[in-house]
């Protein structure tokens, strides 16, 4: 290019060089736009099927001459032409049969790129083609249909037609299938929501039982402050009904949890056992009321062999009596001491 | 048209093909046809598959191995002589890609070159249709074929090619497939379909009672059936470039102005790229001379004030 040459030679005026051979540059890509152009009007006219723009086109531009001499077209036609002329040569010589309308017109405004309007097209003109010329056939006593005990080469060869077959079977399996597995595939969607709804109304029955049950027991409540005489059944009433309640909601966890609030049962007998909450210390020393409490005290027991702590420090080891009683439990002790 | 050539053919049929016509009187006309089928170097596999299909489909062929030349065309008619075949199909492939068919009839003419696009062999269309190897196809042509002189010469070629010539040597009896030609936006569309016998259904529109009509009238006693229609295949689309009077040969007695070449549309398709290129540069290029005008750039001088300048007259 005329560009980078002015690069290589001008090394001395570089500043101006830049925006120059750029100028240059372009001009000569446009003079050989200008060229190509004056190239491609043929063919830019070629394509162009609009009529006006043709006369537009031509008024512009050099056209190359359109060469349709119609006398020897159809000179050459009477030289090769075979004689169809109905009624007077037999239909079967030539079985040639043109369509009363253009396929152009027959496909009405749909464009060539729409498939199905242009095989439609086309297929309704060898259908019209087929019935006519199967009457005229039938009318001449040509035979058209194969019988059924005709066998012969055909065009596509078995092998290619049960390739056919095989790939239309595969197909319609292939379909069969994805639908199928679609069918499945919304099922399963479907029974999830099958599944929690069936969860929802299982709770909602739920609570609608026990709310029932709560302003049965509330409307019985206010009766029996209306008529006290029935007070007896009501409480039966109610204690069932808690007890149907319990059994059936908290059952498992009143097992778990014990009486008392909800606290576990080894707790709840520890707190008991050793208390909690509060002062630790001195919590087991005596003072007044402990010194002067001898309820534990009796007499009796001490003169008796068997009380008193047994193999205690200073007692007797199998004293006396020959029967001794077996020691009680703590709690037993107290209430037997309390006597 | 076919009276007048009934009253010229009995002088002419001596000096023209005297083979197309086998005897003289009219009565016993008889069509003889033979195709000479074959292929230039370079075919694609697509292309032989097509050619291996038409072949199938015309009893009355002959196919004959590649031809070596792509200039010397005219040596096709000694071929053909030597083959006793009046009608020539040839198949020239360029680039590897494009394919132009060529059909002629052979010792006088008419040439017609044709582009052939949208192939489909009948192997790789899954089509169920089926007929018999060599049956006579029922030949459909569009109206649009009467209507112009050069498709009524490349009707008159389709004639002699597809259509099996009645008692042709390996011809079957009974006809069960129909070829359609189509003119749609200027380019020939081909069909080929099997027809089928069907029960005739009843009350299915005016179509069935239309050919109840005709079935009626002209089949008499014939059980009542309709024709439905499978396709087959091949498919192709023929664009026609150039009519020539001789047999590969003599002056171009038609040309299509519509047609554009593949390598034309290839060339476009890269032009159009590169135009965008030199869009953006011209872009570039107003944009610096703009900038130059208003003294802007680095290197250039401050604009020059001259006596017309706003700053001058509103001083």
């Amino acid at each position: 290019m005329i560009g980078y040459d002015n690069h290589g030679i001008d090394l001395a005026g570089i500043d101006d060089s830049d925006s120059d051979s750029e100028f240059e540059k372009e001009d000569k890509d446009d003079q050989d736009d200008g060229n190509d152009s004056e190239d491609e009007i043929d063919v830019d006219d070629l394509s162009i099927s609009g009529s006006e723009d043709e006369e537009n086109m031509r008024a512009l531009t050099r056209i190359r001459e359109t060469i349709n001499n119609k006398d020897a077209l159809l000179a050459s036609l009477k030289r090769i032409a075979l004689d169809v002329t109905p009624g007077v040569v037999p239909f079967a010589v030539h079985q040639s049969v043109v369509a009363p309308a253009t396929t152009e017109s027959a496909m009405g405004d749909a464009a060539v790129d729409d498939d199905l309007a242009r095989e439609l097209a086309f297929m309704n003109q060898a259908m019209g083609a087929a019935r006519t010329a199967r009457a005229l056939l039938r009318k001449e006593g040509v035979p058209f249909t194969r019988p059924v005990d005709y066998f012969a080469e055909t065009l596509r060869s078995d092998a290619t037609m049960e390739l056919v077959k095989a790939k239309m079977v595969e197909e319609a399996t292939a379909k069969k299938a994805s639908a199928e597995a679609r069918k499945l595939r919304d099922l399963k969607k479907f029974g999830k929501q099958i599944q929690v709804a069936k969860q929802q109304e299982r709770a909602k029955e739920k609570r609608e039982v026990l709310s029932k049950i709560d302003q049965l027991k509330k409307k019985r409540k206010e009766g029996a402050s209306a008529a006290l005489g029935a007070n007896e059944a009501e409480d039966m009433f109610d204690v069932a009904v808690d007890n149907e309640l319990g059994d059936s909601s908290k059952g498992k966890k009143r097992s778990a949890g014990g009486d008392s609030g909800g606290r576990p049962n080894k707790r709840v007998k520890k707190d008991t056992k050793f208390g909690y909450g509060g002062k630790k210390r001195h919590a087991k020393s005596g003072d007044a009321t402990s010194s002067g409490d001898l309820s534990a005290f009796s007499a009796k027991r001490m003169k008796s062999t068997g009380g008193g702590r047994p193999g205690g420090a200073g007692g007797k080891p199998g004293g006396g009596g020959g029967h001794k009683a077996p020691r009680l439990g703590k709690s037993r002790r107290k209430v037997a001491g309390r006597k | 048209m076919a009276a007048v050539y009934k009253t010229l053919s009995k002088p002419g049929a001596k000096d023209a093909d005297g083979d197309k016509n086998g005897s003289g009187t009219p009565g016993a006309k008889r069509n003889k046809q033979k195709v000479l089928i074959l292929s230039s170097r370079g075919v694609t596999y697509r292309h032989r598959h097509l050619l291996n299909d038409l072949a199938a489909m015309l009893p009355h062929s002959r196919k004959d191995v590649k031809f070596d030349s792509k200039s010397k065309l005219y040596q096709l008619n000694e071929l053909a002589e030597l083959y006793n075949c009046n009608n020539v199909m040839f198949f020239e492939a360029r680039k590897g890609k494009d394919l132009y068919i060529w059909f002629s009839k052979v010792p006088n003419g008419p040439t017609v070159k044709f582009h052939a696009q949208n192939l489909h062999t009948m192997e790789e269309l899954h089509f169920t249709g089926n007929c018999l190897k060599g049956s006579r196809p029922v030949l459909s042509f569009d109206l649009a074929f009467e209507q112009e002189p050069h498709l009524k010469v490349i009707k008159e070629l389709f004639l002699h090619m597809f259509g099996v010539p009645q008692g042709a040597r390996k011809s079957k009896p009974f006809i069960d497939h129909v070829m359609g030609f189509s003119v749609v936006d200027g380019k020939i569309w081909i069909r080929n379909y099997e027809v089928r016998e069907v029960e005739k259904t009843k009350g299915e529109g005016e179509d069935e009672k239309e050919a109840d009509k005709a079935g009626k009238t002209k089949a008499g006693s014939e059980k009542e059936t309709d024709v439905s229609l499978v396709e087959i295949g091949p498919r192709f689309v023929l664009t026609p470039i150039v009519i020539q009077e001789g047999a590969f040969g003599g002056p171009i007695i038609h040309e299509n102005k519509r047609f554009v070449s593949p390598n034309q549309v290839r060339s476009d398709l890269r032009r159009s790229k590169a135009g965008r290129h030199n869009a953006r540069a011209e872009q570039q290029r107003d944009h610096l001379a703009k900038r130059g005008n208003l003294g802007l750039l680095p290197s250039g001088a401050a604009k020059t004030v001259d006596a017309l300048d706003t700053r001058a007259v509103f001083a």
